[in-house]
């Protein structure tokens, strides 16, 4: 009971801990890493104890609120979604604080390091234990401010520096629409009450918006000629902000040049906070998405996109780093692909999603402080240069390629024998087929199982690439620091059992969230048809498995036996190669055409009309008063005879004036 | 008894010289002293509709004026006083400081 009373210190205590660690963080060893670490920890054990108390009873949601302005309010809202989000947040991030006190430990910046990670945590547990939709963009908007400044921490690099503010302009496009999205929302519920809200009613708390599912459908308008629910435009304008903080495409350009951050700080945007934002705000608002007609569908064919376009270009990136990067974004894909779902399999498909965001988390961040690792030990990380790591870095070996087994998904479908990638993953893929088999789109399903195959496949790339094999240059390296190793012990621990302990319960105790609502009828607004996992055929459930060892099988006869010569395929003139190795020229795109082109050059066009028009009636008009006020300040002569005859031809005037007047009248 | 209109001309007269004093000359001190020739004129006027109508109003009118030109003149001199202090010179035009 004294727990849930304590729910509001799970993002203040980090937050505290922000300005704590930027004010003193110098003059304590270390940075000051010891403030947010004990912080979070407290935040941690907050969160894990308000956890284990709703899985005893998941009736007994936190909900705390004060009043704001009349009609919206400050709250937290504790239910099983937010609770697996809470404890899996502040868990990561504390192994991440951790392990950063070795990773950063030769960085003259530490204290704006863990100030600034601090902030970030907070941010996005704010974000998370929000009840309303506005306190979660202004947390969401932190969430973005810190990871700008996160990305470019070290801001003297001008990569860094450019990366950062790619991502945050990147991912504006996305804030705006969310708060497009809000505003039509806010709108549309007056519209609902007349105008008049009731005595308590808190217009953009989440109960509110649910229980308003029903009128707001109702309210259509015509656009292009369509006739479009004004609950469609609003979750589309939510999954859009959900686009750019979750790196879907075409808004995953920022994901991999975040990659200038210290490794630490990928690992904390890429497992557990920022992109997480995007896919919880649409678990969060799943009954309005669910409510809408065809939201869910593009949901889909978003995720689905997201998870093969990424793929592909995992598989010929040379920094270790970056191969990641585009996992992440591939695997966000699959838990978007995951909420898309929902179109068929109904509530489950936040269960689905959140539980391969919380298995990914453990193993992306895996992953990344494994790269992290050997970066720290090796000083480089083009893939091109290393091979033969695993020998003289052993824990790491061992635990990077537990998270890659994770990853890429090994397991025996049909029971719960499996590392917790491949019992999160395969959920997903059996649902698009289920969405196949009733919708008769197989685009998601084909897109998810080409993925899979190309996933294992650029994650064994890496691993055979820098572990095994000779050394291709003289790197020299030793295993990192046990403040390192550590984390990543129990953080491979948790990647390997994580989906097995808890697959059973999980999917349970997260459906709990939506239990008061009334999914069919939702669905039913939104006009899906909703059907239930039926006897796949055996192929079915195998598929995921057999892709996932051709492709390892693939790695390792091409990195590490090396019967296929890549350097004849990898060459400039294969266009293939060319067109994936160029990332699709996206970069080419969206920087030369839509922001040189399109932006830049209509700023200069409007900046002539400006000069034109717009200068010459400003200026005009303030020439006209100088002039005007120029001659008449000529009138002041400042000589005494000119102001005496000024009075005595008035008073001459006057006279002539009056004996006018008395004179007609 | 002396008629009126021998009054308001000798008035009208006092007063044009008055006038012209002030606006034809330069030097300050002159340009006061025509002022008091201005108003002294008004006070003919009023001293001799005053005693045309037995009402005694015009008189006191008169008496106001004076005192009124008698703190008038200190004023001024004062500030002859400190502009010769200043520039050695009263010549009013070349003090056109009033403008801006």
């Amino acid at each position: 009971m004294a727990m849930e009373n304590l729910a509001f210190l799970i993002p203040l205590l980090p937050a505290l801990a922000f300005v704590l660690t930027f004010f003193l963080g110098k003059k304590l060893p270390s940075g000051g890493a010891i403030i947010p670490i004990v912080a979070i920890a407290i935040s941690c054990i907050i969160s894990l104890a308000i956890t284990m108390g709703l899985l005893q009873n998941p009736e007994h949601v936190v909900t705390q609120s004060v009043h704001w302005f009349a009609i919206l309010n400050l709250g937290i809202l504790i239910d099983p979604l937010a609770a697996v989000m809470l404890s899996m947040v502040t868990f990561v991030s504390l192994l991440i604080h951790i392990y950063a006190v070795g990773y950063m430990a030769h960085d003259p910046a530490k204290p704006r390091y863990f100030a600034e990670t601090a902030l970030f945590t907070a941010a996005m547990l704010g974000l998370i234990l929000s009840d309303n939709i506005l306190q979660l963009f202004i947390c969401w908007e932190l969430v973005g401010l810190s990871s700008y400044l996160l990305i470019g921490f070290w801001f003297h690099k001008p990569g860094a520096a450019a990366a950062a503010k790619k991502a945050f302009l990147t991912t504006r496009i996305g804030d705006v629409m969310f708060l497009a999205g809000i505003v039509l929302l806010f709108s549309d519920i007056f519209t609902v009450y007349n105008g008049v809200l009731p005595e308590g009613v808190y217009v953009l708390q989440f109960s509110e918006m649910f229980h308003l599912i029903p009128e707001l459908v109702a309210i259509n308008s015509t656009i292009l000629g369509m006739e479009v629910s004004h609950l469609t435009l609003v979750t589309l304008l939510f999954f859009g902000g959900a686009v750019g903080k979750s790196g879907q495409f075409p808004l995953h350009v920022w994901l991999p040049d975040a990659m200038e951050g210290p490794t630490t700080v990928s690992a904390l945007i890429h497992a557990a906070t920022m992109v997480t934002a995007g896919v919880y705000l649409v678990a969060r608002t799943f009954p309005m998405f669910l409510a809408a007609p065809d939201s869910l569908i593009i949901v889909a064919i978003v995720g689905a996109f997201t998870a093969l376009f990424a793929a592909t270009m995992g598989i010929v990136m040379n920094d270790l780093k970056r191969v990641l990067a585009y996992s992440t974004v591939s695997q966000l894909g699959y838990m978007v692909l995951g909420l898309g779902l929902g179109a068929v399999v109904g509530a489950e498909a936040v269960g689905i999603s959140m539980f391969h965001l919380i298995n990914h988390a453990f193993f992306k961040a895996l992953l990344f402080l494994c790269a992290g690792s050997v970066i720290h030990a090796v000083g480089t990380h083009d893939m091109r240069q290393l091979g033969g790591v695993g020998k003289v870095m052993p824990i790491t070996f061992a635990t990077m390629t537990a998270a890659a087994l994770a990853l890429a998904g090994f397991g025996i479908p049909g029971t719960s024998l499996g590392f917790s990638g491949f019992l999160s993953k395969d959920p997903i893929i059996e649902s698009a087929y289920l969405y196949a088999t009733e919708t008769g789109s197989w685009m998601p399903y084909l897109f998810a199982i080409t993925a899979a195959f190309l996933t294992s496949l650029y994650i064994f790339r890496l691993i055979f690439m820098t572990f095994t094999g000779e050394a291709r240059t003289d790197y020299g390296g030793h295993e990192s620091p046990s403040s390192m190793t550590v984390p990543l012990a129990i953080l491979a621990v948790l990647a390997v059992i994580f989906g097995a302990l808890t697959r059973t319960s999980f999917y349970h105790f997260i459906e709990e969230t939506f239990v008061h609502m009334d999914i069919e009828a939702l669905a039913e607004l939104g006009g899906y048809h909703l059907a239930h996992h039926g006897h796949e055929p055996l192929l079915v459930l195998w598929m995921p498995l057999i892709v996932a060892v051709a492709g390892l099988v693939i790695a390792y006869l091409i990195y590490n036996r090396r019967v296929v010569d890549m350097s004849s395929i990898v060459s400039r003139n294969n266009p293939v190669y060319k067109l994936l190795y160029n990332r699709y020229y996206q970069h080419q795109i969206f920087v030369e055409f839509f922001s040189v082109k399109i932006i830049y050059e209509g700023l200069a066009l409007a900046g002539y009309y400006s000069d034109k028009m717009l200068d010459w009636l400003v200026n005009g008009t303030s020439y006209v008063l100088i002039e005007a006020g120029d001659s008449l300040r000529k009138f002041q002569t400042g000589v005494i005879q000119h102001y005496a005859a000024a009075v005595v031809a008035g008073v001459g005037l006057l006279v002539v004036l009056i004996k006018l007047v008395m004179e007609v009248f | 008894m002396i008629p009126l209109n021998w009054y308001l001309g000798l008035s009208a007269i006092v007063f044009s010289i008055g006038l012209y004093g002030l606006m034809s000359h330069k030097n300050g001190i002159r340009m006061l002293m025509c002022v008091e020739l201005m108003l002294n004129s008004a006070n003919i006027n009023l001293v001799a509709f005053s005693s045309y109508n037995n009402d005694m109003t015009g008189q006191v009118f008169a008496l106001f004026s004076i005192a009124i030109a008698a703190a008038e003149a200190a004023v001024g001199f004062a500030i002859l006083m400190s502009i010769y202090r200043m520039r050695d010179m009263i010549n009013v035009d070349k003090l056109n400081i009033l403008r801006w």
